[in-house]
């Protein structure tokens, strides 16, 4: 009989406190109106992210074809100074043997 | 304070060697009448930016990234004319001029025929911390300028070998 009454008692409807149906509809106007400025915020983040992601892959292409060009360079002119000491050397070697 | 001022002087004292060691190598005036142009210029930033592409597994790539880590710059100028006698030979003073009371001839090559070959260094204690080349022909003038500690005998070697290649000269009319 307790537990019977006891059902009653929890199950029973009971109104909700005064301003209880006022403060769900602000609540949902309040998450309507944050959706929109998440998806902006997302949108910009992705946008940011790709536009610093763009500029490195950029970057690392401007530094490898810089890279490239030095290295080109370098094996020049090593080259040319190699040629060129080694000539003196060969002509310093002839005059040497010629004594 | 005091130590401040000691360290400022110190690095003073050792800068203003190290900057003298580079040459002023314009000959606008070359430049123009030359038939063909090389014009190298590499600072230590990108000689350290070269150094990244020099593969440390090939020996011979390694061996050529081990000698411009100990550099701080190179400048090659080569002038080939048309015809001999289109440079003032004034001009291997003008470079000569600059190089400062440290700097000693290794090896002079007269010929009337071939290159003239000039080769100065740089010498600090037994180092070689600079090295000029100035190559004088008939038709042709070069001038090579490394700055830093160069092993000389390694760079003559350096000539066909290490898969250096050939050497590809800028047209002039191409630069414009």
């Amino acid at each position: 009989m307790n537990l019977e009454n006891d059902l009653k008692r929890a199950l029973r409807a009971e109104s909700p406190a005064p301003g209880f149906a006022s403060r769900v509809m602000e609540r949902i106007e309040r998450e309507q109106t944050r959706k929109p400025h998440r998806w902006w915020r997302a949108v910009a983040a992705s946008l940011t992210l790709t536009a610093v992601l763009g500029g490195w892959a950029a970057h690392q292409v401007h530094q490898r074809r810089e890279g490239e060009r030095a290295k080109e360079q370098v094996l020049l002119a090593l080259r040319i100074a190699g040629e060129k000491v080694r000539y003196a050397q060969t002509e310093v070697r002839d005059i040497g043997s010629h004594d | 304070m005091r130590k401040v001022l000691i360290a400022v002087a110190l690095m003073l004292a050792l800068a203003v060697p190290a900057s003298a060691q580079k040459l002023n190598l314009d000959f606008p005036e070359l430049a123009e009448r030359a038939d063909e142009v090389v014009d190298v210029t590499l600072d230590a930033t990108m000689l350290k930016l070269a150094a990244k592409f020099f593969s440390g597994r090939d020996p011979d790539e390694r061996a050529i990234r081990d000698m411009i880590n100990g550099l701080q710059g190179i400048y090659v100028r080569s002038y080939e004319f048309k015809s001999a006698g289109a440079y003032d030979a004034r001009l291997i003073d003008r470079v000569k001029s600059q190089l400062g009371p440290n700097w000693k001839p290794l090896v002079t090559v007269r010929s009337r025929t071939k290159d003239n070959v000039n080769i100065m260094a740089d010498l600090r204690g037994e180092n070689i911390v600079g090295l000029v080349i100035i190559a004088a022909e008939p038709r042709e003038f070069t001038v090579v300028n490394i700055v830093g500690n160069i092993d000389i005998d390694r760079l003559a070697q350096l000539q066909g070998e290490f898969g250096i290649p050939r050497i590809m000269k800028d047209k002039d009319d191409d630069d414009e």
